[in-house]
């Protein structure tokens, strides 16, 4: 267990220094002279140079990168080019937003669990055709389609019907403990983005909750529980439900460490300040250290939820070991 | 995928893919042999997505989008970019928006017109060429790299093998829509980048599953038959193990052009995709978006339904082809 820490730790090293490298690359080769951006139009040629000095901006690549790399090692994630602000500090204001929005489409597509063993259960009934083929059809909506929808029904036509406003059409509110909605009005900013994203993982969780179900009542050991005699119901419950929802339960894990790494495109339509947002607006502005800390940053998050997620999936399911 | 803010076709169902891939693999690689009465696997597999409905529904969609496609990409230069549409997708027609919002759906405009009075249906039929287009030459790319780099990895081994491997971990811990949009940015925006961008960022998922195959396949005795022959590496990877491993291969195209279907809207959602005067379904919801808060829902309804429903097509009949050559699923 521990070498097996040990090795995916090690692994997980080397690709966060592959991503950190990747990323500067493409920084280093989008077109246009940051330098030059940041002194303005009518800069001169001394200005220009004098902040490409500054920021370091005059040395060769290698040591641009050993330069950042050496800073995040002792936590320092560099400036941001624009704002007189630390990338890091920009990551801790805008992370409560998309935690919350991250954990509360993951508790919405949580719903997908019970739908999807109710489907298996009937098998062909027409309730489960009906999901099924639901499913499927909004598993294929994009998210920015079902947000712009969500926003002009819920945030506009539904507000011009009733003549009060519910859901705002864009914004985050503010939070108590970081991540608690500390109004009324800055829990109905989350609904629209939250279900937007929660209804599309809703389908595709209980699509596959459906497909992991139907392979477990199939399978040999819960042939010999009915063979024995035992009520279906304890079959079902007892038998079958821990090994049909675990392997589902990772997906969500999986799903959440993806989503707290920022979801550009919900944050983007519902103009939700947040990770997504912070780094869609940096790569705008070639707000170059914004972007590298903010990949960064969402790649930790997803590279460790999918290591703790092996991690909670073999403690859960014996029959996973961990050696390979 | 499932939604398009992370890639589904890259995501393992359950972390421990290598395993659970290779179980799969040798399972599919058995199956033949196991099967009773002689059947070639794909009227096999043909005889049990025949019963999948939504799978056949998704191929219906699919050739249809097909159809359109080609129809559009040929018409495209023989028209001078018109295509073969029923109104000229890029004339202005004013009397057609005569307050500057458009003209609901009508029976000679039946998904109405946007608000310079051009026909919704002609642009979002024009529109099917970048989405046929991108679908195609997209995932032709990351599959073309995955195969090469796929066999390589499995039939190879050793250090090779963990180069590639750990390349493709880098790529899969990448956030997907930001890996395509600082792409965008560094190739500039415009349809063929988006290709460029989206076929580079799909060879992983191909190797790694292509590698899990030859890995369950390459010590199976009809390999060992033919090195023992003196068959060439090459010639076993690709004449041997290759054809035996692609059914999973098969699965992933389908899901992957859905997918590259709905990057490429999301990127001209975005601004960075396609520019104008191409037309291409996610250009024309963002181009629209708002007029549908000023009450025209036709512009931006349109579009976004046809996208949904190709999208489906693809992610409906992936999933029937995938029951349909999953040997566990057999009766």
């Amino acid at each position: 267990m521990l070498t097996y820490i040990v090795r995916r730790l090690l692994q997980l090293f080397i690709v966060l220094f592959g991503v950190s490298i990747i990323t500067f690359v493409m920084l280093y080769v989008i077109p246009g002279d940051p330098a030059r951006m940041l002194a303005g139009k009518n800069a001169t040629e001394e200005k220009i140079q004098e902040i490409r000095v500054q920021k370091g901006l005059d040395k060769p690549i290698y040591i641009q990168y050993g330069k950042w790399l050496g800073g995040v090692l002792q936590g320092d994630l560099g400036e941001s080019y624009y704002l007189q602000q630390s990338v890091g500090s920009m990551i801790v204001e805008n992370a409560p937003n998309t935690i919350q929005l991250a954990l509360a489409a993951v508790l919405i597509e949580l719903l997908g669990v019970p739908l999807g063993i109710y489907s298996a259960l009937r098998q062909y009934s027409f309730w489960d055709t009906t999901l099924t083929t639901a499913a499927l059809i909004v598993w294929g909506i994009p998210v920015f389609v079902l947000g712009v929808f969500m926003q002009w029904f819920f945030g506009l036509k539904l507000d011009q019907w009733l003549g009060v406003d519910i859901f705002p059409l864009t914004g985050a509110g503010d939070n108590v403990l970081w991540v608690i909605p500390a109004s009324w009005e800055s829990l109905m900013s989350l609904v629209l983005p939250a279900v937007t994203l929660g209804v599309i993982e809703v389908a595709y969780i209980s699509y596959m909750q459906r497909a992991s179900m139907l392979e477990v009542i199939r399978s040999d050991y819960i042939r010999t529980a009915r063979a024995k005699g035992l009520a279906e119901r304890k079959v079902v419950g007892k038998h079958a439900l821990k090994n049909a929802v675990i392997p589902v339960m990772t997906i969500a894990g999986i799903d959440l460490g993806a989503l707290l790494g920022g979801a550009i495109l919900t944050e983007t339509v519902f103009a939700r300040p947040g990770i997504g947002l912070m780094i869609y607006e940096a790569i705008g502005r070639r707000d170059a250290p914004v972007i590298a800390g903010g990949v960064l940053f969402a790649t930790v998050v997803y590279v460790f939820a999918n290591l703790f997620v092996d991690l909670g999936y073999a403690a859960v399911d014996p029959r996973i070991r961990l050696e390979e | 995928m499932a939604s398009d803010e992370h890639d589904r076709g890259r995501e393992p169902v359950t972390g421990l893919t290598e395993v659970e891939g290779a179980a799969a693999g040798a399972a599919v690689a058995a199956a033949p042999a196991a099967a009773p009465k002689v059947l070639s696997p794909w009227s096999d597999t043909w005889r049990r997505l025949k019963k999948n409905k939504l799978a056949l529904i998704g191929l219906g969609i699919i050739a249809v989008f097909i159809v359109v496609g080609i129809v559009q990409v040929i018409a495209y230069p023989l028209t001078d970019g018109r295509g073969l549409t029923p109104y000229d997708p890029n004339a202005e027609n004013y009397s057609l928006s005569p307050t500057g919002h458009g003209s609901s759906p009508s029976l000679s405009h039946p998904m109405g017109t946007d608000y310079l009075g051009r026909d919704i249906l002609s642009r979002a039929l024009v529109a099917t060429r970048i989405s046929l287009l991108v679908g195609v030459i997209a995932v032709a790319i990351g599959l073309i790299i995955g195969l090469i780099l796929g066999p390589i990895s499995g039939y190879y081994g050793g250090f090779v093998d963990t180069v590639i491997m750990r390349l493709a971990d880098i790529f899969f811990a990448y956030p997907y829509i930001l890996f395509v949009l600082l792409i965008m940015t560094v190739l500039g925006p415009g349809f063929v980048n988006v290709f460029l961008a989206i076929g580079i960022l799909g060879w992983a998922s191909f190797a790694r599953i292509v590698r899990g195959q030859v890995l369950s396949v390459k010590s199976m005795e009809y390999v060992e038959a033919a090195r023992a022959q003196g068959a060439s590496d090459l010639r076993i990877i690709f004449r041997h193990v290759l054809p035996n491993s692609m059914a999973p291969v098969y699965v992933t195209i389908a899901m992957s052009v859905g997918g590259a279907i709905v990057t490429e809207a999301a990127m001209s959602f975005l601004g960075i995709g396609v520019q104008p005067p191409n037309a291409s379904w996610g250009k024309m919801i963002s181009d629209y978006l708002n007029y549908l808060f000023a009450g025209s829902w036709w512009m931006v309804l349109f579009p976004s339904v046809l996208l949904t429903v190709t999208v489906f097509g693809f992610i409906s009949f992936g999933n029937g082809l995938r029951d349909a050559t999953d040997p566990r699923l057999k009766e």
